[in-house]
């Protein structure tokens, strides 16, 4: 009986969570809809579900016109770029953070969350015209990333920052009774311990890196250097927007992170949720 | 030397050296461009001269007119609705999310994962992607609600005073959410399992595991989310520049968008900088807010 | 001897060239399609030693990235920016005085263009760029929903009455048709818009609490609050107002030639162009003078190089028509038949038109001044504000703007 009952409430369940990702992810379903209909049918009402003649033209067009490979594959560069720095500056700083309870610790925390306050788009000014000052605007994707960085590491701090709260203090005092220095301890037992908190945070930061914005537009000038968020504003324009060519080039954008997503969400999920974070 | 090199390697000073690296490195990435914010905030700066840090001292004059300005409590109205009911609305349905996924039926795993879709894209691509959901004429949100019998008439949702800032609270809903689903699953999948079956043979309903357990063990976890929820709402931009940029009449204008406005459309530099250090002066208070939550935490 | 041989060859070089060594200039534009984009890239596969890179920048950005990159000399040599624009960096000081230029080129004569593309690019009686293009609006109309609705197709409504007339009559709610189509955007597009209106009922920029304007602000007010136009032409620019003209969903839009294109693939059904109506037959015609100009800025090394280009770019006004869609600023040049009928039709309209264009500015606030229009725009259309207050408030912003 208690089977039956428990059978009756997983389809139950399954059904509604289905339902509820439906509807969370309608507006990807819009996106590669629209990006597929015609410049009529876009504005037809009532609006087809489902593109009547599929434009598949219109990704070839994106595809050939907008230099989406050398913009795609900047995106990763500067993505990649933040997270390394993110992961190196900001490891050792939550695992500091979570080791100690006192006044300093709270101040440094207090500090490092303080510090993101500002939206990127009240930032650029400044570090623009620091970069300038400083020669580091002839590096500009290494001076995204640097101005990034900054952006990303309080998140990362916070996650990873958990996840070093789960290592029993135990094994990190025998190591160091074994004769480990604090920093042999740190490398040999406390960072292979964290290592899934750390990767999935990293993951995430990857993937906000990604769709970095504000930073590139203002910093990169050259346009073979721009990441894909720019050359997606190409269609933005005013006199220029054309509904389905932008869904099309949002489409090819995010579909890949979408599907490493999809992936690998599992281990995401469960690299955050199974106590290696918390 | 020496001294130096062990308490490096052996004593606090290692600690000491894996935070500095990461204060230094904010302190030069973000806490300088805070400091340029807050001092052109009381100085008269032109279009031309952005390269200079010092320029004819204004007093509190950017701040008086930033006060009088027309637009002013409207904004701060704005600002305070959009954050608080958005965070409201990303947390409360995260944490449901957060419940519903913890049951272990078969594909919660999976279904979880996939809302995390929303949080890995940009929010560029978010924003207009909303604009598109929400116009008034070919919408596919009103075409919804009006076959649904919910609305008898389109809503103009970027060009309604009254529906414009609901727009972008919508938008900045639907992609907070999973952040806060995911940050409370972490905060769940942390209670012990024994706890629960303790309550379950003391004869506890399911509501009051919630409020003797559940809620008590993620104090902390609540803290950080709702301060970080926060944090990041005030940051959000890049959904009023594709949705509303601001309108109409200033009926989605927010503090952080004016800001820009100020600074960039109309060149205000001095008065754009102004609303930057009140919006710094805010988030002082939600960060002692998070630090402070941070107390309840426990170490295994 | 080898070396001597190689220095020979370099020098003869150089003197078959007019530079001693290849140049490159960069030039900072909108949109990588536009003329002047095409004609760097033409001009820089010459054999005359200049290459100029391009690069886009989103509308939106342009005027913040220039200011930042003029305050680190970062900033190109040369740029195209929007007319309105143009004055605040000439007075600054920031482009280069091009008199000197203009006297020594057998190219370039500013007589040449227009009164209106002129002035918004001369700053103190001195020439500080050239006009890529001059553009303006009017108003396109269905024919076929105008004879549907009894309208006389050929007699498109020549007054503000009329208009607002054929709206009323155009607008079918069952169909999903609104009568009119615009943009009051909060931006410079809504401020292109709204000015030509104030300004034939006898206002202006400097003057823009008359009651003509407020006439004007309160038609504008009843398409909106009679269903006549959609609530959306608050938000909405002039490209995504005018697709839904072509869609069908709106019998007239107000906008500019740089709609044909589009609009003759995108349309089907007949239609046509008049010129904007007035508040009366005899009132004074006004439209808006828009689009780029092109300066070079002052801090450039290769000032030589970049005036030339601009005379490249000014030799190849006969191509704005027919590739680009752009009418040319320069007196006599006619627009060339495309063969297509209706937009030969509208181009002629245009051309008319485009006489009556006024500037928006030159002032180096400009963007002050328009956001004052913008606020009064919006808050009369949202009834936030009478259309009399909304302006009055705007007349004082603007007051203010030094």
């Amino acid at each position: 009986m208690m089977g039956m009952k428990r059978i009756y409430k997983n389809q139950l369940l399954f059904i509604v969570a289905l339902f509820a990702v439906a509807l969370y992810l309608f507006p990807l379903y819009w996106m590669y809809t629209t990006s597929l209909k015609t410049d009529t049918a876009i504005f037809a009402i009532p609006p087809q579900l489902l593109p009547s003649s599929p434009q598949w033209q219109t990704y070839i067009d994106v595809w050939n016109g907008s230099n989406i490979v050398r913009y795609m594959s900047n995106s990763v560069f500067i993505a990649t770029g933040v997270t390394l720095v993110t992961v190196i500056f900001g490891s050792g700083a939550s695992y500091v953070l979570a080791r100690y309870r006192n006044v300093w610790i709270d101040i440094s925390l207090f500090t490092v969350l303080m510090l993101q306050v500002l939206p990127p788009s009240l930032m650029v000014t400044p570090i623009f015209v620091a970069f300038a000052s400083i020669g580091l605007l002839e590096y500009p994707r290494i001076a995204t990333i640097l101005a990034f960085s900054a952006k990303t590491m309080p998140f990362f701090v916070i996650l990873c920052r958990a996840a070093f709260m789960t290592i029993p203090r135990e094994l990190e005092e025998a190591a160091l009774v074994d004769g480990n220095s604090r920093a042999g301890a740190f490398v040999m037992i406390v960072l292979p311990l964290a290592r899934n908190g750390i990767l999935v945070a990293a993951l995430l930061i990857f993937m906000q890196g990604f769709g970095e914005y504000v930073y590139s537009a203002s910093l990169i000038s050259d346009n073979r250097l721009q990441p894909a968020s720019i050359g997606m504003t190409n269609y933005l324009q005013p006199n220029i927007v054309t509904w389905n060519s932008i869904m099309a080039f949002a489409a090819i954008y995010i579909t890949p992170i979408l599907a490493a997503f999809v992936l690998l969400q599992r281990h995401i999920v469960n690299g955050l949720t199974s106590g290696a974070l918390k | 030397m020496k001294a130096c090199a062990k308490w490096i390697r052996d004593g606090i000073g290692f600690d000491a050296l894996l935070i500095a690296m990461a204060l230094t490195y904010l302190l030069a990435f973000a806490g300088l461009p805070l400091l340029y914010n807050i001092i052109i905030s009381f100085q008269v700066v032109d279009m031309f001269s952005l390269n200079q840090l010092f320029h004819e001292f204004a007093g509190w004059d950017n701040y008086i007119e930033v006060f009088h300005d027309p637009a002013a409590a409207e904004v701060l109205w704005n600002t305070t609705l959009f954050t608080i009911v958005s965070v409201f609305f990303q947390f409360t349905l995260g944490f449901a999310l957060a419940l519903f996924f913890n049951q272990k039926f078969p594909g919660a795993t999976w279904f979880r994962g996939l809302f995390l879709a929303g949080w890995v894209m940009p929010g560029l691509v978010v924003g207009v992607l909303w604009n598109w959901l929400l116009s008034g004429d070919f919408g596919v949100i009103n075409w919804t609600l009006e076959t649904l019998g919910i609305i008898g008439e389109p809503i103009f949702w970027r060009s309604d005073v009254d529906y414009s800032l609901i727009s972008v609270i919508l938008a900045n809903i639907w992609y907070g959410v999973p952040f806060n689903m995911i940050l409370l699953s972490v905060g769940l999948a942390g209670i012990p399992e024994d706890l629960y079956e303790a309550a379950a043979l003391d004869g506890a309903t399911a509501l009051q595991k919630f409020t003797t357990i559940t809620l008590p063990m993620m104090r902390s976890t609540i803290g950080a989310v709702i301060a970080l929820g926060i944090i990041f709402t005030l940051q959000q931009f890049d959904l009023f520049a594709a949705i509303t940029s601001g309108g109409p009449a200033g009926s989605s204008l927010v503090a952080q968008y004016w800001s820009w406005e100020l600074s960039f459309r109309q060149f205000e530099f001095g008065r754009g900088a102004v609303i930057a250090v009140l919006m710094i002066v805010v988030v002082l208070g939600v960060t002692v807010f998070y630090v402070r939550s941070t107390r309840q935490e426990t170490r295994l | 001897m080898k070396k001597l041989l190689m220095a020979c060859a370099v020098w003869s070089l150089a003197a078959s060239t007019a530079w001693a060594e290849d140049v490159t200039l960069t030039m900072w534009t909108v949109a990588n399609n536009a003329p002047e984009a095409v004609f760097a890239q033409e001009f820089s596969e010459m054999d005359n030693g200049i290459k100029i890179d391009v690069r886009e920048i989103k509308f939106d950005d342009i005027i913040a990235e220039t200011l930042r990159a003029f305050a680190t000399k970062k900033n190109p040599d040369l740029i195209s920016v929007d007319n309105p624009n143009h004055a605040a960096f000439a007075a600054a000081g920031a482009f280069l005085d091009l008199t000197s230029f203009v006297e020594a080129s057998d190219q370039i004569n500013m007589d040449n263009y227009f009164d209106g593309p002129r002035s918004s690019l001369t700053w103190d009686g001195k020439p500080y760029g050239i006009p890529r293009a001059s553009n303006t609006i009017a108003l396109y109309y269905n024919k076929d929903m105008f004879s549907a609705a009894g309208l006389d197709p050929d007699a498109p409504p020549s007054t503000w009455d009329e208009l607002y007339d054929a709206a009323k009559k155009l607008t079918d709610p069952a169909n999903d048709v609104y009568g009119i189509a615009f943009s009051a955007k909060a931006s410079e597009e809504g401020t292109f818009q709204f000015l030509p209106w104030a300004q034939m009922a006898g206002g202006s920029f400097e003057n823009i609490n008359v009651p003509g304007a407020a006439d004007a602000l309160d038609l504008w007010k009843k398409l909106f609050d009679e269903g006549l136009t959609s609530p959306d032409t608050l938000t909405r620019g002039q490209w995504d107002s005018t697709g839904t003209f072509n869609g069908g969903n709106a019998a007239m839009a107000i906008s500019g030639p740089w709609e044909l294109k589009r609009m003759s693939g995108d349309a089907k059904f007949d239609w046509g162009v008049a010129l904007l109506p007035g508040p009366s037959v005899d009132a004074p015609r006004a439209s808006a003078l828009g689009d780029f100009n092109i300066a070079v800025f002052s801090n450039t090394e290769n000032a030589e190089a970049a005036f030339k280009f601009l005379e490249y770019q000014d030799s190849q006004v006969e191509r704005l028509w027919p590739e680009f869609s752009r009418m040319p600023s320069h007196k006599g040049v006619a627009l060339a038949p495309t063969g297509d009928a209706k937009i030969d039709a509208a181009s002629a309209v245009f051309v008319e038109q485009l006489q009556f264009a006024r500037n928006r500015g030159p002032h180096p606030k400009w963007p002050n001044i328009s956001k004052a229009i913008q606020n009064a725009m919006q808050s009369a259309l949202t009834g936030k504000q009478s259309s009399t207050d909304a302006l009055a408030e705007a007349a004082a912003a603007i007051a203010k703007v030094k």
